[in-house]
């Protein structure tokens, strides 16, 4: 079997089942049962939509900027693809990162450290309105980093 | 045994009264003399003009008179009493309880200099000044890590990396806050509204509420037990050096509420969505080796926010109130 390609329809399909289910056991393990009733409440009656972007997405991947959008509604992902660069962008909040951030992510790079170094950025919607859920959209991007996926090697600059 | 009071002790005490002499003795020691002062009046210090602010001018006069070589600090004593005296779970709680403060340096380091863009002229010296602060405490907690935990790396981030594993999920709440509203500023650095709400959560919350709690915990304890000397003397220096960040700060969101009325709202909403965030804990930590309790560090967290909103002169609206009674401390600060 082929491995799925980062940023490809198979993945975010992947990608979908994976926020469904969340993050698992020995993540949650790791941190309080206060912590993870918490991202139960909020994920429960989350309303809003991501468009979280790759900037030089490999050529080998279509090229970018592209964006997985993911939309939440009672409690599940509702809507989960990939929106190539010349379809219109329209979500809650739209982020972008960097390939190599991406796949250092996915390499086992903190979460949270991703957000705080600004390695992803807020680039539209209302940044105190996002950050009221932080906890759960930087499990959310943990959960993403995780789906197992074929990231083509970084060409040297 | 010691006759020092226990670390708790001020929490019951009320606001203390400074003496001229204490005051002098605060203002004008000099890093080896740091050492003698008492944490609890230095925390009453950065209280003391906060009805009356200084302009950013004697700010920055008074950072020329009071900034110390963080490299004269001497750690050999802090050695002994890390690995000799100190149990594993003062070790324990002692890191988890410090490795915010570690990232939280660094990071309120490097979000600052974009605040300067849109700043007045006399304000521009107080934040490069600031800047300067804010990196050697970096060097500070880089020191320690290195020097008396006995963390391993060839530079900086090394270090941060090595300490990481003890800093809580939660500390990317108030951190990740300013580092977007920092991104805010660098796209639009003469929003005066995006400036007070980066403001609220630089100097009111991570310096006036999480920095000011959490150096008490630490430094009352190493006072309490007479252990590491270079700590005490280097992080009182430090929070000497954050007296000058949260007057500078308070002088800053002071000035534009009474410029516009209107910033209040600014400040509403982003203590809103810092309390909204501060309501869960990830970690259980333990505070009973360094001698307090979750809920006093609780009370420690409200008495500080209750100072800086009423000497300044910010109220609450109900729902905010309503909010932070369901805070628990953040064990980070900057
Ligand atoms: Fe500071
Ligand atoms: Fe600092």
């Amino acid at each position: 079997m082929t491995e799925t390609n980062f940023f490809s329809s198979g993945w975010a399909a992947v990608v979908r089942d994976a926020l469904d289910a969340g993050p698992s056991d020995q993540v949650r393990a790791g941190k309080l049962q206060e912590y993870w009733d918490l991202f139960e409440t909020i994920k429960s009656v989350y309303p809003a939509s991501w468009a979280l972007g790759c900037r030089e997405l490999p050529a080998e991947l279509g090229g970018g900027p592209a964006y997985l959008f993911v939309q939440w509604a009672g409690g599940t992902v509702a809507d989960c693809r990939i929106i190539g660069p010349d379809e219109p962008l329209a979500a809650t909040y739209v982020l972008a990162m960097d390939y190599a951030d991406w796949k250092a992510l996915h390499d086992g790079y903190d979460a949270q450290r991703t957000v705080m170094y600004r390695k992803i950025l807020l680039e539209e919607g209302n940044l105190l309105e996002f950050f009221k859920t932080i906890y759960f959209f930087a499990e959310c991007l943990a959960v993403i980093g995780a789906v197992e996926a074929r990231y083509p090697a970084l060409v040297p600059a | 045994m010691t006759d020092r009071p226990s670390p708790t002790a001020v929490l019951h005490e009320g606001p203390r009264a400074l003496s001229d002499a204490q005051v002098r003795e605060i203002e004008e020691s000099n890093l080896a003399d740091v050492l003698k002062v008492d944490i609890d009046d230095v925390i009453e210090y950065v209280h003391k003009d906060l009805k009356a602010l200084p302009d950013f001018t004697t700010l920055y006069r008074k950072y020329l008179k009071q900034r110390w070589d963080v490299y004269d600090l001497d750690f050999s004593q802090d050695v002994i009493d890390w690995q000799e005296k100190m149990t594993e779970d003062e070790r324990q709680s002692f890191m988890a309880i410090a490795s915010g403060f570690h990232h939280g340096e660094r990071q309120v380091e490097i979000e600052l200099p974009v605040f300067m863009i849109g700043a007045s002229e006399e304000e521009k010296l107080h934040i490069a000044a600031q800047i300067e602060d804010e990196a050697r405490h970096t060097v500070f907690f880089d020191r320690f890590y290195r020097e008396v935990v006995g963390l391993k790396g060839d530079d900086i981030m090394d270090i941060l990396d090595a300490s990481f594993p003890w800093v809580s999920e939660t500390f990317v709440g108030p951190f990740g806050l300013l580092a977007y509203q920092a991104d805010e500023l660098r796209r639009h650095p003469y929003d005066e509204r995006a400036r007070v709400r980066y403001g609220t959560t630089y100097f009111l919350w991570i310096e006036g509420v999480l920095a000011l709690s959490v150096m008490k915990v630490t430094l009352s304890y190493a006072r309490w037990r007479g252990f590491l000397p270079a700590y005490y003397t280097g992080f009182t220096a430090t929070c000497r050096d954050e007296s000058r960040h949260v007057q500078g700060g308070m002088k800053y969101l002071q000035d534009a509420v009474r410029k516009d009325p209107s910033m209040i709202n600014e400040i509403h909403d982003t203590l809103r969505t810092i309390l909204y965030t501060s309501g869960v804990n990830s970690r259980q930590i333990y505070y009973e080796p360094l001698g307090w309790t979750q809920d006093e560090v609780r009370i420690l967290f409200f008495q500080q926010l209750r100072r800086k909103l009423n000497d300044v002169g910010i109220s609450l609206s109900p729902d905010l109130e309503e909010l932070l009674t369901k805070v628990q401390p953040v064990l980070a600060g900057g």
